[in-house]
């Protein structure tokens, strides 16, 4: 346990750079999914066929595999961009923090954008009825009728989307992320202790998802809290 | 403006509306004059609930006219937001927001639709819970509620929008028996306050009492239409007759 | 920058050979990990806690910490203990080939475990009843009555579980494996046109999701005649 102290810091940035990842893909995961969901939901046949593109091929690509096409192609097509203007340039690329951020965000966003559609459809009819017939403009309706009860509904499987999110920037050190798998490749090569380093790892995003399951189930009692009947 | 009183407050002529290819209304004329309280009535099916749902344009007519305190139901958002800032509805479902209390439900559209300050919207909500006689549910989330209850926020939840007219898509169907006539109640309150009214039921008690006019459909059309009076005693149509000796019994 | 579909039509060839590695890692996984999960969801739902804190420890953790670390832990992490190297299954735990078997295997275990226990509990109390009813014990109730129901029940999640564990063996091309990933990586490194290369190896994948959501699908068909009228 004492060579684990000697690199407890730099698991701590680790962790922190796991964490940055973490809520930057958040959002965008929560903007995929929302923007999925509608055009999978709309009436134009080409915002569908999009969509379900965009799910399909997502969710049945590895998330390895979508990490280099994001990294490396974006760095492929930022260097040619580059070279067009100045032919000295070398390479050019994204930030491995956000291609990576990026990248995961559109893996879960896939899954997400089920999530979304399913509970946009699980919001009763009656209740945009309803707020439609009070005079509540589209949009008024879509912010504080549909999104308040739709997120009740989407909670549960997005905690699981949460987990998946987190668990996926282990991917990272594959770019250069240095993430904490990075802090135990590199512990490991000096203290040849891969096991004691790779534990550390897995007692991390233990707990990281330990905290991610407790939020979700108090944000559900929160969320149900107007269902519970009287007494 | 001023001879709006005058002209009918709902016109219908002629309205049709096709769910693909089924005819849900063929050729429906109705005219409501300010503060006329008619009661709809008819089978399942007969197109009650969609003609309804025409003149506040939660369904789009396909032929035809509507025309609604002198706006004409056409395509135009302008004119639909409104005719539906006239019109209020209530519904067989109640259709109350579950996230929001019953004075939120109330305070919504008045602060988003008219933008009236939090304060005052609270002040609104509650002068009309007190109409409809629950002031102290305010605070409750509609699932501690009754089914009376929750059907009376909802009526009191259309009148903060100050409608001049009231449309009730059978508002006692979903309740059990002993709610029935506490929203009953409220309804015929509202028809002495001069309410214009459209209300589908199958409460003949209150057809009788309130009613100016009862309608009676069938099929998608307008089969009767006549002062309660006239409508029970001497219905013209067998269909009507029918409909009456079968809803009458029980 | 210029796309190539002609590099796309070359390397693709190449690409599925990795395909044999994939498809052999991942049955062998599902068929171990699976029958893993067997065990693990009657410890589980076995109401015997010293039985049933076990399993649901082992579940949480394998489903809480990423399938990576699990992988790298039994391949580079196992060697950092002597008495593993001597002994006799070192054999088989140098090898990356068995050592990915080994995570994938109680990875899905994991994951199927709870989905399993999904299914037993979505079957109707009703059914054990009336099996009580009908005078058959504990054992046969669950053979007869509640085991088949809950595997129909389990059919779409295990399903997404099938596809999850494909996506899962990318991760063999870290540990010096030439899986479709693997392989690809190598053409890449030559090429350097990682959108050709990559998209050549996501179509190949999406080919084998494609063929066991046709698996799927058929034997929801087979275990939901009787829901048919
Ligand atoms: N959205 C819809 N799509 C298809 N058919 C509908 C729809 N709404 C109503 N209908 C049909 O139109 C007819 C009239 O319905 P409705 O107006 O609800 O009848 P009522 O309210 O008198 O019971 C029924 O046959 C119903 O099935
Ligand atoms: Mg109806």
């Amino acid at each position: 346990m004492g060579v684990v102290v000697e690199w407890l810091n730099a698991f701590l940035w680790g962790a922190l750079v796991i964490l940055g990842v973490f809520f930057v893909a958040l959002v965008l995961t929560v903007v995929w999914g929302l923007i999925g969901a509608t055009a999978k939901l709309s009436n134009s046949t080409v915002a569908r066929g999009i969509a379900n593109a965009y799910t399909t091929a997502l969710r049945g690509t590895p998330e390895l595999l979508v990490l280099l096409i994001v990294y490396f192609g974006s760095a492929v097509t930022l260097t040619s961009l580059a070279k067009f203007v100045d032919p000295s340039v070398k390479f050019v690329h994204i930030p491995p923090f956000w291609a990576g951020s990026f990248a995961i965000s559109l893996i879960v966003g896939a899954y997400a954008t089920e999530t979304f559609r399913g509970a946009f459809l699980g919001v009763d009819r009656g209740q945009i009825e309803a707020a439609r017939s009070l005079g509540l403009s589209p949009f008024q309706t879509l912010f504080y009728v549909r999104l308040p009860q739709m997120w009740r509904l989407a909670l549960p499987a997005f905690g699981n989307h949460m987990n998946s999110l987190i668990k996926d920037t282990a991917l990272l050190s594959v770019i250069g992320v240095e993430e904490i798998m990075y802090t135990a490749d590199r512990a490991t090569t000096i203290t040849n202790k891969p096991f004691t380093m790779y534990l550390v790892v897995a007692i991390i995003y233990l707990a990281f998802v330990s905290v991610i399951i407790k939020t979700v189930a108090l944000l559900e009692i929160h969320a149900n809290r107007y269902l519970a009947r009287a007494r | 403006m001023a001879d709006k009183t005058s002209a009918a407050m709902i016109q219908l002529d002629r309205v049709t509306k096709s769910f693909g290819s089924f005819q849900a209304l063929k050729g429906v004329d109705l005219a409501i004059e300010r503060g006329q309280k008619v009661v709809v009535c008819g089978p399942s099916g007969s197109g009650k609930s969609t003609m309804i749902r025409c003149i506040n344009r939660l369904e789009e007519h396909d032929g035809g006219r509507i025309v609604v305190n002198g706006i004409e139901l056409t395509t135009s958002v302008k004119d639909i937001d409104a005719v539906r800032r006239e019109v209020g509805m209530v519904f067989q479902q109640f259709n109350l927001f579950p996230h929001l209390t019953a004075a939120e439900n109330l305070m919504l559209a008045p602060r988003l639709v008219r933008k009236i300050p939090r304060k005052e919207a609270r002040e609104l909500a509650m002068h009309y819970l007190e109409r409809v006689h629950i002031p102290e549910q305010a605070d409750k989330y509609p699932a501690q509620l009754s089914g009376g209850q929750q059907q009376r926020v909802a009526i009191a939840r259309s009148l903060c929008m100050k409608p001049e007219i009231m449309l009730f898509d059978e508002p006692t169907s979903a309740l059990d028996p002993e709610m029935i006539k506490e929203v009953l109640d409220v309804m015929v309150e509202l028809a002495r306050d001069g309410m214009t009214m459209i209300v589908v039921t199958h409460e003949m008690g209150f057809a009788r009492s309130v009613a100016d006019v009862v309608v009676f459909m069938d099929n998608g059309e307008i089969v009767e239409q006549a002062p309660p009076q006239d409508f029970f005693h001497q219905a013209r149509s067998e269909r009507t007759k029918a409909f009456l000796s079968r809803i009458l019994t029980h | 920058m210029n796309f190539e579909i002609s590099l796309i039509w070359e390397s693709l060839p190449k690409i599925a050979e990795g395909a044999e590695l994939t498809v052999r890692l991942h049955l062998l996984s599902l068929v171990f990990g699976t029958v893993l999960a067997l065990g693990l969801v009657l410890m589980r739902i076995s109401g015997i806690a010293i039985l049933s804190w076990p399993a649901f420890a082992y579940i949480y953790v394998f489903r809480g910490t990423p399938l990576l670390v699990q992988v790298f832990l039994i391949y580079y992490g196992l060697a950092q203990f002597e008495f593993i190297r001597a002994s006799p299954l070192w054999i088989i735990l140098r090898e990356p080939f068995w050592c990915a078997i080994i995570a994938f295997s109680l990875n899905v275990a994991a994951y199927t475990a709870e989905i399993l226990r999904g299914g037993i509990q979505g079957v109707d109390q009703g059914l054990h009843e009336a099996g009580r009813a009908l005078g058959l014990s504990t054992s046969q109730r669950f053979i007869h009555v509640t085991a088949p129901i809950a595997i129909r029940l389990s059919l779409p999640a295990y399903g997404n579980e099938m596809i999850s564990l494909m996506k899962g063996t990318a991760l063999v091309s870290l540990i010096t494996m030439y899986d479709i990933t693997g392989v690809a990586r190598t053409i890449m490194a030559r090429t350097f046109a990682p959108y050709e290369i990559f998209i050549s190896a996501a179509i190949v994948y999406l080919g084998l999701t494609w063929l066991i959501q046709r698996a799927i699908a058929h034997a929801e068909r087979r275990f939901s005649r009787y829901v048919r009228a």
